[in-house]
């Protein structure tokens, strides 16, 4: 059997990007993934940010690209009534894609560059000095071996490299896929057939930690919600029917209607910012990268997961190139982790460390969107007599103004 | 209305004879959340007549029951190949 520089366990973004990296880099890098095929396994919402595909990935411009952002919505619901805020530019820095067939055509530019993609396998142990892995029954040994085992660290916790997800640091996230004609989404969520709509929801039905999004495919929708499983432990949700009160708004089901449901997924998503990333990134030449790291940001309107998933494994291909061009491979974990730790993506989570205070605070999702909602009701109502703007808002500020005036300062300064 | 089940339908799933998840049936009878009866996206545990069981089939691979469990659930991502094949992701 060929000896590899390096092995790379799993076929999501982090991997994907370390396998790709290295191939580009001339080192003979095997990947494994467990899926029957490559992709099938990953879950997100719905959109990916360009920049770190633009920069690294030649040809990026024919991946499977559903659609490019092109609005921004931002709803708050309560039971009845919803209101939003829109922001559309003829710019668009993100696009949506199926994260399936995304990977799958990342995959195909990874072996392109020459490296081996090999899926349904699964890696079932990970071994240190020399670095090794165990699949099949047997060991290939290496010289270095990325983890990219996504969300649910198996073997990073079985190395001792971090510890399980407590419940109030990871959301589930459960997506539905619907399936509507191209032009009917135009027309809908009016588009261009180019053009895409990501909307976030606040409020109803968790009135909690989390809420519910839709982004327009090309000709799919997907819709559905991420709940914090501390609150949903805390508050008795039913996730399996929470996700059906979501769509079941009037307000959601407007954008669904008549499409029939062909998916539903669930997955966990990271949701302790820089206080979920561990102290350490690598064991001797062993390293984590994507999820099984931690490296997820969300700040309530926006989260990204796959762009730093991808360039984390970026990195960790550099540290492995950069140690073997020095003529020192055992140096490659210790260089992840001072490359990492210097990186966009550590400085991003750091920037965003006041958020996490902020999205802690429940009266966002219940209180003040509830308020918000109400505020508009009271201005819109026209029953004979019209209401004051200036009357609505005191009255349903009333007691509370003060508190409220610096939780929206601490929101300001946070996200 | 979409009951779990039929949403369970669409997806397509290569089901193992073992489960790759094994509640302890001595610590579910003692515990007094059993969140996992209501966390779990697929529905996949149920109580009959204050016990709980468990089918592995139709399992989304989340991970949620494992952290939300307080106790030790043995949990592992199904063998290489089976479990659930996603499309759309
Ligand atoms: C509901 C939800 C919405 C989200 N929305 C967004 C969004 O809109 N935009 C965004 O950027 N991010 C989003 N995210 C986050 C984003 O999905 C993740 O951060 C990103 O996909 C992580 O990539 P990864 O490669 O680390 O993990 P994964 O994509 O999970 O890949 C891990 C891979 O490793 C494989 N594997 C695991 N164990 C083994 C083993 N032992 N042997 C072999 N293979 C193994 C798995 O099968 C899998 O293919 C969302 C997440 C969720 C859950
Ligand atoms: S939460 Fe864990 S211990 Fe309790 S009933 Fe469920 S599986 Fe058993
Ligand atoms: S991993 Fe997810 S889908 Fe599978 S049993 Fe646990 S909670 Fe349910």
């Amino acid at each position: 059997m060929d000896r590899f520089d390096a092995v790379v366990v799993g076929g999501g973004a982090a991997g994907l990007g370390a396998a790709y990296r290295m191939a580009e880099n001339g080192l003979n890098v095997l990947l494994i993934e467990r899926g029957e095929n490559i992709g099938e396994k990953s879950v997100y919402g719905g959109r990916i940010y360009s920049w770190v595909f633009e920069e690294y990935v030649k040809g990026f411009r024919d991946a499977p690209i559903e659609r490019w952002v092109r609005k921004e919505r931002m709803t708050l619901l309560d039971e009845k009534e919803s209101v939003s805020i829109e922001y559309s530019s003829d710019e668009s820095c993100s696009f949506v894609a199926n994260l399936t067939k995304f990977n799958r055509w990342l995959a195909e530019r990874a072996e392109d560059a020459g490296a081996l993609v090999i899926s349904g396998i699964k890696v079932e142990d990970v071994k240190l000095n020399p670095a090794k892995i165990v699949a099949d029954g047997d060991e290939i040994e290496c010289d270095a071996v990325v983890i990219a085992e996504g969300v649910n660290p198996m073997l990073a916790m079985r190395l001792g490299l971090r510890e399980d997800w407590k419940p109030e640091e990871v959301a589930v996230g459960v997506k539905e896929v619907f399936k509507l004609s191209e032009d009917e989404i135009n027309s809908r969520f009016d588009v261009e057939s180019d053009e895409g709509v990501a909307n976030l929801f606040v409020g109803y039905p968790i009135f909690t930690h989390g809420g519910g999004f839709i982004y327009t495919n090309k000709d799919t929708v997907s819709a559905g919600v991420v709940v914090r499983v501390d609150s949903a432990m805390n508050n008795m949700i039913e996730v399996y029917d929470v996700v059906e009160k979501f769509r079941t708004h009037r307000d959601v089901a407007a954008f669904l209607k008549g499409g029939s449901m062909i998916e539903y997924s669930a997955h966990l998503v990271p949701e302790a910012g820089i206080k979920g990333i561990p102290n350490t990134l690598h064991k001797g030449n062993v390293m984590i990268a994507g999820d099984t790291a931690g490296f997820v940001l969300n700040r309530g309107f926006t989260i990204r997961g796959v762009d730093f998933a991808f360039y984390s494994g970026i990195l960790a291909a550099d540290s492995i190139k950069e140690a073997m061009d020095k003529g020192d491979v055992s140096s490659a974990g210790q260089i992840y982790e001072d490359k990492v730790r210097k990186s966009l993506i550590l400085r991003e989570l750091e920037r965003f460390r006041k958020a996490l205070d902020v999205l802690e605070n429940t009266r966002f999702f219940d209180e003040y969107t509830r308020m918000m909602v109400g505020i508009m009701n009271g201005i819109f109502d026209v029953r004979k007599e019209s209401n004051r703007l200036y009357d609505v808002v005191m009255d349903k500020t009333k007691g509370r103004k003060l508190r409220m005036v610096l939780d929206l300062l601490s929101a300001f300064r946070g996200l | 209305m979409e009951s779990i089940e039929n949403r369970l339908g669409l997806v397509s799933f290569t089901v193992d004879s073992e489960s790759h998840i094994k509640p302890k049936e001595e610590k579910c009878d003692n515990c007094r959340l059993r969140v996992c009866l209501y966390v779990c996206p697929a529905k996949l545990y149920r109580l009959e007549e204050g016990k709980i069981y468990f089918n592995h089939e139709g399992c989304l691979e989340c991970g949620t029951c494992r952290v939300a469990c307080p106790e030790e659930l043995e949990w592992e991502y199904p063998r290489g190949g089976f479990g659930v094949h996603y499309q759309f992701g």
